[in-house]
């Protein structure tokens, strides 16, 4: 099934049913684009001096004891930065960074749709995510996934591996070939938001993803954090389905408060793990996968949660028990330390790896205004100013892998094969074993470079019909070396490849007439080339 | 140390497949001429006549249980706390008995790799240590744990990243290409600031791929487009180029063991191990590796007799103990360190788990660590009285003290006003 970019003008019809632009106004305010700017700064100017000043300079001193005393120069000098300033290449002016920022990967017929439509219009397009026609995307998935839409039941009696790589695969599917390009987006945000480890769960991770994530990714967070709550999946990760009221396990009622709502710096205590543990205690699974409240093993008792009182009940009470869970995590919702969380690690997956206050301040007010209405806080996160003197972010490696794919725009019959390059990259989905999900870190992934240059040289390599089948024959008819290279600009790099690039792809490619096999390789060393990584 | 010569570092054991052999069979034909045969260095460099070990630091990641790692037996409140999961105490009749260390602590069977070093007194077990900080968090425990020094956000680095920052390198004798590997996909923060450190999580495939014809040339493009890259990208992409044609000299995938020992195929975290020493035996100039294992966070069924902390247990203790007999033992300059987060509650809950807590049990091994028993300070117990907030082993070793004079009696290493700020360590004598 060819699924390449897409070229279509937007009709008329689907102008009127994009939403009028609400941004709020504060967001675009010119004081906010000043202090904008000195962030970045002091930002620049934290970079650095990250290692601290005093072990700095304890440091330099010490370095003249040792006994060979040449200095190292990485000594003095931080290499450990989230803020990386944008290349010069990249419009600060237009919509390319948008583009590249709500997309797995900027390609020609997303830049063709969001320089017609502007900012706003396009932003507000991949919000509306499901008015955006992704019938050609979800045929494949049924048809070569089908289990993904099977329940629990239904998913008991399948094949585990069967099961584990359908999602995997079908996942990677999306985020590569989904014209919902900001839904896919959100959707990885969120399966790391509340990960979880499918070899813990197994089948139960099918439905998570369907009935939470996907189903609340550009929803509202009271219902994505209720969903989750009511999820077997997350039950059966965290534990709680074996917590009783004689000894509760405090797995989950830590995680929800530490790593779901209040943030691990948000007020709350050991006590209060202690009391949530008490209050979820019931909260349990039943049959193949169904979420089920026990008030057998609930513990009745009186108990307070952040100043929150439940009066002791009674078994008598029976399903109401539940109650006292449901009055918690609504208080957690509505708790500032959430609504602070929240903003914060949106904004730095969206915007910048470190917010200013005003920046978060701005998203905390329009999470409060609305009770976590997402498209609401990403209108304000998004922004035109803010965006285009936000720092780049590196892609990780899934994110590469996706945009690889977007810009090689292959003919695919078995995404097998590219999927399987995730072990190698480090980044499996659904794999990552602790409940904080991947890292979305510069640090963390940076060094991690190799993996990346070798997948994208084995998948521009890829010409197989029954599996991947990646066609080089337009790059080579361009008519000129420099011409297949402005094409590769244009598929891979949203037309601001820089200068560097080009100029190595230039000399590399030579003066002879690029042959399939020099194609492939141009392909490759675009994809493994510093600006590829970045978005 | 003397320098290490082929016969004293277990290099017999290569005679499997020695150079000559192997030439007589890449003669006779087939693949394996595409290889050189793997042998380690026969004169290491002058770094390893330095009286400075290589650090292995292994984080076991998830919080632990240092009450089953290393039972009290001695302690009735520890089989009084712990009716389902509690390992039998060594005159125990069933085979599942402990095995006894000093006659108040023990190792379950699971653990039992470790013996062979413990009873060579090259391994000391640490009990009751861990952090003043009582963050019962896995992510801001294992975050101050790694940094050296706990709530403090703005110290990005970790402290094994500003060791490596504040010594030379250790080999002096050619270029050093890589000095600190995170055996993982991303870098750890223990090793972040280092210089010349990447994760690595498979040194054995760690190749560009593509036509062999025009992989230098393709190495020459990178090498250029990173030239202009920001760090961190622009050090860690140069790093990674060098190290891409390093490995690709050494044929690690070849490497043989010493000492018959044997890291398990199935068992990550041994595979990570044996890459680790034969890195360490090429003498590339690696002087400290990350090595993580995970599995430790219990909350349900830790079953530590016959289930999955019994898993996670002998998956930990049987690539020690290789790791024992094919590095350490044969001589190596190397101090491995093993530690978590934190432990966990000492009274069991509902799930037959056990929930996060405080102390926990650290290990360190190597022929400069004065091993052969279980060191504690101030062992207050499992009694409830006793217990830190009534649940929890209290920490009455923090653990920088046992690193700390490990950086600067084996690592030969005195800032440790950088590595670990703001901390003045006691010296136990955990080192010769």
């Amino acid at each position: 099934m060819p699924m390449t970019s897409e070229h279509r003008a937007v009709s008329e019809q689907e102008r009127s049913e994009l939403e009028p632009d609400d941004t709020p106004n504060e967001a675009n305010e010119e004081g906010d684009r000043r202090s904008r700017r000195s962030f970045m700064f002091f930002g620049a100017l934290a970079a650095a001096t990250l290692l601290p000043k005093q072990a700095r300079a304890q440091g330099r001193v010490r370095q003249r004891r040792v006994i060979e005393p040449q200095p190292d120069p990485q000594f003095a000098t931080a290499r450990v930065t989230e803020n990386i300033a944008a290349f010069t290449e990249w419009d600060a002016a237009g919509v390319t960074r948008l583009v590249r920022r709500v997309t797995n990967g900027i390609i020609p017929g997303e830049m063709t749709k969001a320089t017609e439509l502007g900012w706003n219009a396009y932003l507000n397009y991949q919000l509306n995510y499901s008015r955006i026609n992704d019938d050609a995307c979800e045929q494949v998935i049924s048809s070569i996934w089908p289990l993904m839409s099977q329940t629990s039941d239904a998913l008991f009696s399948a094949n585990a591996d069967t099961v584990r790589n359908s999602l995997r695969e079908s996942t990677l599917f999306r985020a590569s070939f989904s014209k919902r390009q900001l839904y896919q987006r959100m959707v990885e945000f969120w399966t790391d938001h509340f990960n979880m480890d499918v070899d813990k769960i197994q089948y139960l991770i099918v439905a998570d993803q369907r009935d939470v994530i996907r189903k609340h990714a550009l929803g509202n967070f009271q219902d994505l954090l209720k969903a989750s709550a009511h999820s077997a999946a997350m039950m059966a990760y965290l534990d709680q389905n074996t917590s009783r009221n004689t000894a509760p396990n405090q797995n989950y009622a830590r995680e929800i408060m530490e790593l779901h709502t209040l943030g691990v710096d948000g007020g709350y205590t050991q006590t209060d793990v202690a009391e949530l543990s008490r209050v979820l205690t019931g909260w349990t699974i039943q049959g193949r996968g169904q979420f089920t409240f026990n008030p057998a093993i609930h513990d009745w008792g009186a108990k307070t949660v952040l100043n929150l009182s439940i009066p002791a009940g009674s078994p008598s009470q029976g399903q109401d028990g539940i109650l006292e869970g449901e009055k918690v995590l609504d208080m957690l919702v509505n708790h500032p330390s959430t609504a602070k969380f929240i903003a914060k690690k949106m904004l730095k997956w969206l915007l910048t790896p470190e917010p200013t206050d005003t920046q978060i301040n701005a998203v905390v007010a329009a999470y409060r205004a609305t009770k976590g209405d997402i498209k609401t806080m990403i209108r304000v996160i998004l922004n035109e100013s803010w965006l285009n003197a936000a720092p780049m972010k590196l892609k990780r490696p899934f994110h590469f892998l996706a945009s690889s794919l977007r810009s090689l725009a292959p003919t695919v019959a078995s995404i097998t094969t590219v999927n399987n390059q995730l072990t190698a990259l480090g980044h499996v989905q659904f794999a990552w074993d602790t409940p904080d999900g991947y890292p979305d870190k510069v640090e963390y992934w940076a060094g991690n470079i190799v993996p990346k240059w070798n997948t994208a040289s084995s998948i521009a390599n890829l010409n197989s019909a029954a599996t991947v089948l990646v066609d080089t024959s337009a790059y080579r008819a361009a008519g000129s070396t420099a011409a297949a290279i402005d094409m590769i600009d244009q598929n891979f790099f949203g037309g601001e490849m820089p200068l560097v690039t080009r100029n190595g792809l230039l000399t590399y490619a030579g003066t002879t007439a690029l042959n399939e096999a020099r194609t492939r390789e141009l392909l490759s060393l675009a994809m493994s080339s510093n600006a590829f990584q970045w978005y | 140390m003397d320098e290490i010569h082929e016969a004293d570092c277990g290099c017999a054991e290569y005679n499997e497949l020695s150079r000559r052999q192997f030439l007589g069979r890449a003669a006779a034909g087939g693949a394996l001429a595409m290889f050189p045969d793997w042998l380690p260095k026969i004169v290491m460099s002058k770094g390893f006549a330095a009286n400075r070990d290589i650090i292995v630091s292994v984080f076991m990641r998830g919080g632990a249980d240092g009450l089953t790692l290393v039972p009290p037996f001695g302690d009735p409140a520890y089989y009084t706390s712990r009716s389902t999961i509690a390992i039998p105490p060594p005159d125990a009749t069933v085979a599942t008995k402990g095995i006894n260390l000093d006659n108040f602590f023990m190792l379950p069977q699971a653990m039992s790799g470790l013996v062979p070093a413990y009873q060579a007194t090259d391994l000391l077990i640490v009990h009751g240590q861990g952090q003043t900080n009582n963050s019962r968090s896995h992510f801001d425990a294992q975050n101050y744990m790694e940094a050296g020094k706990p709530v403090d956000p703005s110290l990005v680095t970790g402290w094994l990243g500003r060791h490596l920052a504040s010594v030379p390198p250790m080999k002096t004798d050619g270029p050093v290409l890589l000095r600190g590997i995170g055996m993982a996909s991303g870098l750890q923060k223990t090793l972040m600031g280092g210089p010349k450190t990447l994760p690595i999580s498979d040194p054995t495939n760690y190749t560009v791929g593509g036509a062999a014809a025009t992989q230098p040339q393709r190495l020459a493009f990178l090498q250029a487009d990173y030239a202009s890259a920001q760090e961190p990208m622009h050090a860690d992409a140069l790093d990674a180029i060098n190290t891409v044609n390093m490995l690709r000299s050494l044929n690690l995938a070849a490497y043989r063991p010493a000492n018959n020992a044997v890291y398990p195929a199935n068992n990550s975290f041994a595979i990570a191990l044996r890459s680790v020493a034969a890195l360490i035996k090429q003498d590339v100039g690696i002087e400290a590796a990350q090595v993580d294992i995970g599995g430790w966070d219990t909350h349900s069924a830790q079953s530590p007799l016959n289930g999955s902390m019994f898993n996670t247990m002998t998956s930990f203790s049987t690539a020690l103990a290789a790791f024992y007999a094919d590095v350490i033992a044969t001589g190596y300059p190397v101090t491995l360190i093993a530690m978590s987060e934190f432990g966990r509650n000492v009274r069991e809950n509902a799930s037959g788990g056990t929930d996060h807590g405080r102390a926990s049990a650290l290990f360190a091994m190597g022929k400069g660590i004065k091993g052969g028993r279980v060191l504690t300070k101030n062992w207050v117990g499992l009694a409830r009285e006793n217990l830190e907030q009534g649940q929890d082993l209290k920490v009455t070793i923090d653990y920088r003290d046992i690193l700390s004079e490990i950086v600067q009696n084996r690592l030969a290493n005195p800032n440790l006003d950088f590595i670990f700020p703001t901390w003045k360590a006691a010296m136990l004598g955990v080192t010769r």
